[in-house]
């Protein structure tokens, strides 16, 4: 027994000189939370006690309920972020109608290339008429499109068939 | 590394760095204060938690700065440390058990008596038990300074230890 108080106070000395090492100053801790302590070591209790007794002191876990209701906060923050990704949908919808619609102007373009070839192909032959040279050999401008039409039928009527 | 929990990780601590602020402020209400400034720092900072070597260091040190700036702010209507003021000290400072045990209010009064910087290195090693190192991070200090500010308020002590020897209680 005898042995182990001389190994505390030389662990007390080399503490007051700072060289024991943390470990070393958690035994003095534990040795004088102890309820027997001989006399003469007994005037060091009170520090190694009041080490030891600091350690207990803390917040209460209303404090914990405080800050993370302050932590919730931010969430606020975070949500405003949501909201943007919320409006992910829209923008889809957006985008999708926007392909729908430029799909369906495709589709319109080429059925109505198909049904009404008879009608581009006119305005096609005007145009084209207008800038051509020859149109100005030819006759009369309001004979030249009934010639035309006379023309046609054949082709009109082969569509009108398909 | 681990991923960070706020709840499981920064939370807990909390009771260690109202420990230190009430060290370095003598004041529950002051000390709560800071430990909650210094959780909502840090979780404003959470996308720097992975760079950093240890999230309770760093706690540490926040809370210690805090206390630091609120004690400075303070000073202005400070008094110097008399007597009197001591006493006040150790009043604001609840602690039941403490009041009917003499001796452990010495040690109480005596170690807030030191100046801030010995007080916290107290704190951190002998009530944290934290490693010279580890103090060193926190305080930002080289490991043979925390030592000296150690020994100086160890010696502190025990000087105080022997008057008490020599004169009683």
């Amino acid at each position: 027994m005898r042995m182990d108080y001389k190994y505390i106070e030389q662990l007390i000395e080399r503490y007051w000189d700072c060289e024991t090492s943390a470990e070393e100053e958690q035994i003095l801790r534990m040795f004088f939370s102890q309820t027997e302590i001989p006399a003469h070591l007994l005037r060091y209790k009170s520090l190694f006690a009041y080490q030891k007794s600091e350690q207990e002191i803390g917040l209460g876990s209303d404090f914990d309920k405080r800050i993370l209701e302050e932590i919730e906060r931010p969430t606020v923050k975070a949500r405003r972020l949501t909201l943007q990704t919320r409006f992910m949908p829209l923008f889809k919808a957006a985008a999708v109608i926007a392909l729908i619609f430029s799909v369906g102007g495709v589709m319109k373009h080429s059925l109505s290339d198909g049904n009404g070839a008879g009608v581009i192909y006119v305005h096609d032959q005007f145009e084209r008429r207008s800038t051509d040279p020859q149109v100005a050999y030819e006759g009369d401008s309001v004979k030249s499109p009934l010639e035309k039409v006379t023309e046609q039928p054949p082709v009109v009527g082969r569509n009108h068939k398909q | 590394m681990e991923e960070i929990s706020f709840r499981n990780d920064i939370l807990p601590l909390k009771d260690k760095l109202f420990r230190l602020a009430l060290r370095i402020t003598l004041n529950r209400a002051e000390a709560e204060d800071i430990v909650q400034d210094t959780l909502i720092r840090v979780w404003n900072k959470r996308d720097e938690w992975q760079t950093l070597e240890s999230v309770e260091a760093y706690c540490l040190t926040v809370t210690r700065n805090l206390a630091i700036d609120r004690s400075q702010r303070k000073e202005a209507q400070n008094m110097e440390l008399t007597p009197e003021t001591q006493e006040l000290t150790d009043g604001v400072t609840p602690d039941r058990q403490m009041e009917r045990d003499e001796q452990l209010h010495l040690i109480h009064r005596l170690v807030n008596e030191l100046p801030e910087k010995q007080r916290t290195i107290f704190q951190l090693r002998d009530i944290e038990g934290k490693s010279y190192k580890e103090i060193a991070e926190i305080m930002g200090l080289t490991e043979e300074q925390v030592k000296v500010n150690l020994f100086r308020a160890r010696q502190r002590i025990r000087l105080k230890y022997n008057e008490i020897d020599a004169y009683g209680l």
